[in-house]
C-alpha cells in the first residue's frame, strides 16, 4: 500500500491557510468583525451536528432566537448577570428541543425541513407578538427597554472560549463510541439498529445538542450586538447557517467551523474590496447572498464531501494490535446447556402480511442453544421476511416471537440486538464510508460502558475499553482472514470480503444467537467449504445460529435441523437426511436429478 | 476477423487496493466466455470497467474493432456491450413491462421493440404472467430474470453476466445457466462471471482464472475443468 501522495498531503494547508488569512484579514482590517466570526462558526457547528445525524434541520434560526430573546430578557429585565442569563437560555432551547424533537423528528427529509422552518417562523411570529416582554417588532432595544449597556456585556475572550470548549466536546465525541454510532447511523440507519444503536435517542439527542448550541450563539449575539431585532433571525439566516455546515461537509466538524469563516469573511472582503469599484462591480459587492451561493456551487461540485473532505479519511492509522483473548470467539454467556438444551428462541404461528400478500403464515419453530438451524426455501419463500422479523426491523402481523422465555415481537431493533440477537445481511448493509476495523467495532457498541460525561473527562476506563475493542475487532478480522484489508473502506471490498467483515461485525456482538442470511452468496466452492468449517467452529464455541443458505452442500453439511419454506409456510422440518428425501422439498425446492 | 472484444493491459485500482493489474484477453463473437476466480481476485472490477461503471487506471478496451476505454456506460451501451449487474438493479416501483420497455430505451427501431419483448416472454414465461406486476415484489429468481431480459431488449452483441445465479434457489440456477446457452443459440455472445465455477466451466467454451488481479490461467473450458490447479482452488471435490 503506498501512502499519500504529496499532493494530498499538501492539500489540507492548501484550504485551511487561505481561510485562516482570510478570517485573519478581516479581523486586522475591523476587529468588531471578530465576534460575528466567532458566533458564526458556533453556529455553524449547531448546523453541523443534525446535518451529521442525517437531520435536515433548518432550527437553528429559530433556536438562535430563543437564546438570543431569553438571556436578553432574563440580563436585562430580571437584572441577572450574563453568567447565569446565558446558560438559563441554553437550558430553555433544550427543554424546547426536547418537545417539538418529539414530533418533528419522526419526519425526514425535506418534510423535516419544511417543518423546522415553520419552527422558526413561529419564534418569530411570538417574538412579534409580545412586545412587552421582547420589545415586539421594534426589536429589543433602548426604547423597549433593552438599553444598550445592560445589554452589550460580553468580551470576545468568552467567545474564543466557547468555541475551544466546543471544539474538545466535538473532538472528544468524535473519537468515542458516540461518535462512532452517529456514523453508522448517518450511513445505514437500519444496520446501525440491529447493531444495538438506538437510532431515535440518537437523533434526539443530535437535536439537543444542536438547538442549545444555537441557543448559547444567540444568547453570546445578544449581548456581543448589544440590540435585537426579529429579522435577524429570518428565513435566509436558517439558511445561512446550514450553508456554512454544507461548505464545511457533514462528515467531519472541523470543517464546519472552517465553513462558518469562510462565509463570513468573503462578502466582507469583497465589500472591502469592491466597494470602492464602480458600476457592475460594486453592485456585486452588495450581494454576499451571490457570491456565498457562488462559493458554496463550487464546492459542492469540486469537493462534494465539503472542505472537511481534502483532510482525507478518519484516521486511525495507528498500528492496531490484535488481542486474541479466550473469550474473542464466545457468546458472552456461554452455553451451560449442552446441544439439545433449552429452547433460546421459540416461534409461535407467526404470519406476516404485506398488503395483500401473505409473506409468511402460521410459522412456528424453535432454536434450542447450542444448535445451527438451517432455513431453506425457493426465493420468496419468506426467509428474509422471517429474519427480519427475529431482529426486530418491523413487527409480525400475528403470533408471538419468544427469547429465553420472554416475548420480544414488539421490541425495537436495537434491543433485540441488545437482548444477544446478531445478523448479517442478504444484500449487504455495511456502513460503506467506514473502515472494516470501524465497522466491526460498532459492533462492540452495547458492550463499551461510556456515556458522553466519561467521553469528555477522557477517563482512562474509556480510553482502556476503547483500545481492548479495537484490538478484538482486529482479532476478529484475523480469524476471517481480513486482518489485512483492516483500514479499506468497507465499500471498496468485493462482495464476498464484504460478507465476511459483515459476520466479524455481528460476532463483535458477541451474539447468544446469530442469524445469517445467505453468507455464502458470492463465495466459491472452496471458499464456501472453508466457510462452513468456521460456522461449526462458532458451534464449538458455543454459539447458537440460524442459516438461511442456497448452497445445499454447506446447509446438508453443518445443519442440525433443517426448516423448509414454501409461499410463506412451513412445508417440512427434521434432520438434513429427512428433508432432503422429502417429496414436497424436492417438489418445490431441490428438484430431482 | 479481430475478435468482438479486446482488452489490453486492463488496470483498475480504488484507492490503494489495485483491483485489476494487467489483464489482457478476447471474446470471440458467438461464443460463452466464463471468467472465475476467488473474492477479490478481479472479476467484477473487470466487468465494470468493460462497461464504463468504473473507469478503467490503464490498458485499453476494443469493442467491435473501436476503442471504448473510459467512454460513458450510455456510449457503451449503444455500441452493443450490455451488462446484467451484480445484484440485478431492478428498478423496483416500475411494472415488469416498464423494466422491459426501459431496456430498449436506447433503440431506434421502436417498432422492433414489441417483438423483442414477446421474445424475452418466450425465454421467461413466468414474466409473461407477471408483466403487469411491480418488479420489487417479484421472487430473486424472477428477478434475475427480469434483469436479464431488460438487457436482451438493449439487443446487445455482447451480454455481460455478473454472478446471474448468485442468492437464487438449487432448481433456478439450473434455469438460469439453461437460459444463458439459449440466449447464444441466437447468435448473442455472452461474458459471464461466476462463483458456480462448475456449472459455468461446463456451459461456456472459454475461460479465464483470475488471481489477485491477474491471469492464472486461460483455455478451453473444458481444459479448465480437468486442471489440477483449478480443481483445487475453485472447484473442489465433486
Amino acid at each position: 500500500m503506498s501512502g499519500p501522495s504529496p499532493l494530498r498531503r499538501f492539500l489540507p494547508w492548501a484550504v485551511i491557510v487561505p481561510i485562516m488569512a482570510l478570517d485573519l484579514f478581516i479581523v486586522v482590517r475591523n476587529p468588531g468583525d471578530l465576534d460575528r466570526l466567532l458566533i458564526n462558526m458556533i453556529l455553524a457547528l449547531s448546523a453541523f451536528v443534525t446535518l451529521h445525524a442525517k437531520l435536515l434541520s433548518l432550527a437553528n434560526a429559530g433556536f438562535m432566537a430563543i437564546g438570543a430573546y431569553a438571556s436578553a430578557i432574563i440580563a436585562v429585565k430580571l437584572g441577572m448577570p450574563i453568567a447565569v442569563s446565558i446558560p438559563l437560555a441554553v437550558l430553555i432551547c433544550g427543554a424546547v428541543a426536547l418537545v417539538i424533537g418529539l414530533p418533528v423528528l419522526k419526519l425526514k427529509d425535506v418534510y423535516l425541513a419544511i417543518c423546522t422552518l415553520g419552527f422558526g417562523e413561529m419564534v418569530r411570529v411570538l417574538i412579534i407578538l409580545t412586545p412587552d416582554l421582547t420589545g415586539g417588532p421594534t426589536g429589543a432595544n433602548l426604547s423597549t427597554g433593552f438599553p444598550y449597556e445592560a445589554m452589550k456585556q460580553t468580551k470576545t475572550w468568552m467567545l474564543v472560549a466557547v468555541l475551544l470548549l466546543l471544539a474538545y466536546l466535538f473532538w472528544a465525541i468524535a473519537r468515542s463510541r458516540i461518535g462512532r454510532a452517529f456514523r453508522a447511523l448517518r450511513e445505514n440507519p437500519q444496520a446501525a439498529s440491529t447493531m444495538g444503536i438506538d437510532i431515535v435517542a440518537y437523533r434526539r439527542m443530535a437535536f439537543l445538542m444542536s438547538a442549545m448550541i444555537a441557543g448559547a450563539a444567540g444568547a453570546f449575539y445578544a449581548h456581543s450586538v448589544g440590540s435585537l431585532d426579529n429579522s435577524d433571525f429570518k428565513f435566509n439566516r436558517a439558511l445561512d447557517i446550514l450553508s456554512y455546515a454544507v461548505l464545511g461537509g457533514s462528515g467531519r466538524w472541523f470543517g464546519s467551523i472552517l465553513g462558518g469563516g469562510f462565509l463570513t469573511a468573503l462578502p466582507i472582503l469583497l465589500r472591502e474590496v469592491l466597494g470602492n469599484s464602480v458600476g457592475f462591480l460594486k453592485n456585486f459587492a452588495q450581494l454576499p447572498n451571490i457570491i456565498n451561493g457562488l462559493a458554496l456551487l463550487l464546492v459542492v461540485i469540486f469537493l462534494p464531501g465539503g472542505l472537511a473532505s481534502v483532510f482525507g479519511v478518519r484516521s486511525g492509522r495507528k498500528r492496531t494490535e490484535s488481542a486474541a483473548g479466550p473469550g474473542l470467539l464466545s457468546p458472552d454467556k456461554p452455553a451451560v446447556a449442552a446441544v439439545t438444551g433449552e429452547p433460546l428462541l421459540a416461534l409461535e404461528d407467526i404470519s406476516r402480511h404485506f398488503g395483500g400478500l401473505d409473506a409468511l403464515s402460521k410459522v412456528g419453530f424453535e432454536i434450542r442453544e447450542g444448535m445451527i438451524l438451517g432455513l431453506i426455501g425457493p426465493n420468496g419463500a419468506g426467509k428474509t421476511t422471517l429474519i427480519n422479523l427475529i431482529s426486530g426491523l418491523f413487527p409480525p402481523s400475528s403470533g408471538r416471537i419468544v427469547w429465553q422465555g420472554e416475548a420480544i415481537q414488539h421490541r425495537p431493533a436495537h434491543r433485540v440486538a441488545k437482548a444477544g440477537i446478531a445478523r448479517t445481511y442478504q444484500n449487504i448493509q455495511l456502513f460503506r464510508d467506514m473502515t472494516v476495523l470501524e465497522n466491526v467495532i460498532v459492533g462492540r457498541h452495547t458492550h463499551i460502558r461510556t456515556h458522553l460525561l466519561t467521553t469528555l473527562l477522557q477517563s482512562p476506563r474509556e480510553r482502556r475499553e476503547e483500545r481492548h475493542a479495537r484490538a478484538e475487532a482486529m482479532a476478529l478480522l484475523e480469524r476471517l482472514g481480513l486482518d489485512g484489508l483492516a483500514e479499506e473502506h468497507a465499500g471498496n471490498l468485493s462482495y464476498g470480503d464484504q460478507r465476511r467483515v459483515e459476520i466479524a461485525r455481528a460476532l463483535a456482538m458477541h451474539p447468544r444467537l446469530l442469524l445469517l442470511d445467505e453468507p455464502a452468496a458470492g463465495m466459491n466452492e472452496i471458499e464456501t467449504g472453508r466457510l462452513g468449517e468456521f460456522i461449526l467452529d462458532l458451534k464449538q464455541h458455543g454459539y447458537t445460529l440460524l442459516i438461511v443458505e442456497h448452497h445445499m452442500d454447506l446447509i446438508m453439511k453443518i445443519c442440525d435441523e433443517i426448516v423448509v419454506l414454501n409461499f410463506g409456510k412451513k412445508i417440512a422440518q427434521g434432520t438434513p437426511a429427512l428433508v432432503s428425501r422429502d417429496e414436497q422439498v424436492l417438489e418445490a425446492y431441490l428438484g430431482r436429478d | 476477423m479481430a475478435a468482438l472484444l479486446e482488452v489490453k493491459d486492463l488496470e483498475v485500482r480504488y484507492g490503494s487496493i489495485e483491483a485489476v493489474c494487467g489483464v489482457s484477453f478476447q471474446v470471440e463473437e458467438g461464443q460463452i466466455v466464463t471468467i472465475i476466480g476467488a473474492n477479490g481476485a478481479g472479476k467484477s472490477s473487470t466487468l465494470l470497467a468493460l462497461s464504463g461503471l468504473v473507469r478503467p487506471s490503464g490498458g485499453t478496451v476494443r469493442f467491435r474493432g473501436e476503442d471504448i476505454t473510459g467512454l460513458r456506460t450510455d456510449r457503451i451501451v449503444r455500441s452493443g456491450l450490455v451488462q446484467v449487474p451484480e445484484g440485478r438493479a431492478i428498478l423496483n416501483p416500475l411494472t415488469v413491462e416498464e423494466n422491459l420497455e426501459l431496456g430498449a430505451w436506447i433503440r431506434k427501431d421502436r417498432h422492433a421493440v414489441r417483438p423483442s419483448m414477446e421474445k424475452v416472454y418466450a425465454l421467461f414465461p413466468v414474466l409473461a404472467t407477471r408483466r403487469r406486476q411491480l418488479a420489487g415484489s417479484l421472487s430473486g429468481g424472477e428477478q434475475q430474470m427480469l434483469a436479464i431480459g431488460r438487457a436482451l431488449m438493449a439487443e446487445p452483441r455482447l451480454l455481460i453476466l455478473d454472478e446471474p445465479s448468485m442468492g437464487l434457489a438449487p432448481l433456478l440456477v439450473k434455469t438460469i445457466f439453461d437460459t444463458i446457452v439459449a440466449i447464444t443459440r441466437v447468435g448473442t455472445t455472452v461474458l459471464l462471471v461466476e462463483q458456480n465455477a462448475r456449472q459455468a466451466l461446463r456451459i461456456s467454451d472459454q475461460a479465464i482464472v483470475l488471481s489477485h488481479g491477474r491471469i492464472l490461467r486461460r483455455g478451453p473450458s473444458a481444459e479448465l475443468l480437468a486442471d489440477p490447479v483449478v480443481i483445487e482452488a475453485f472447484l473442489g471435490k465433486s
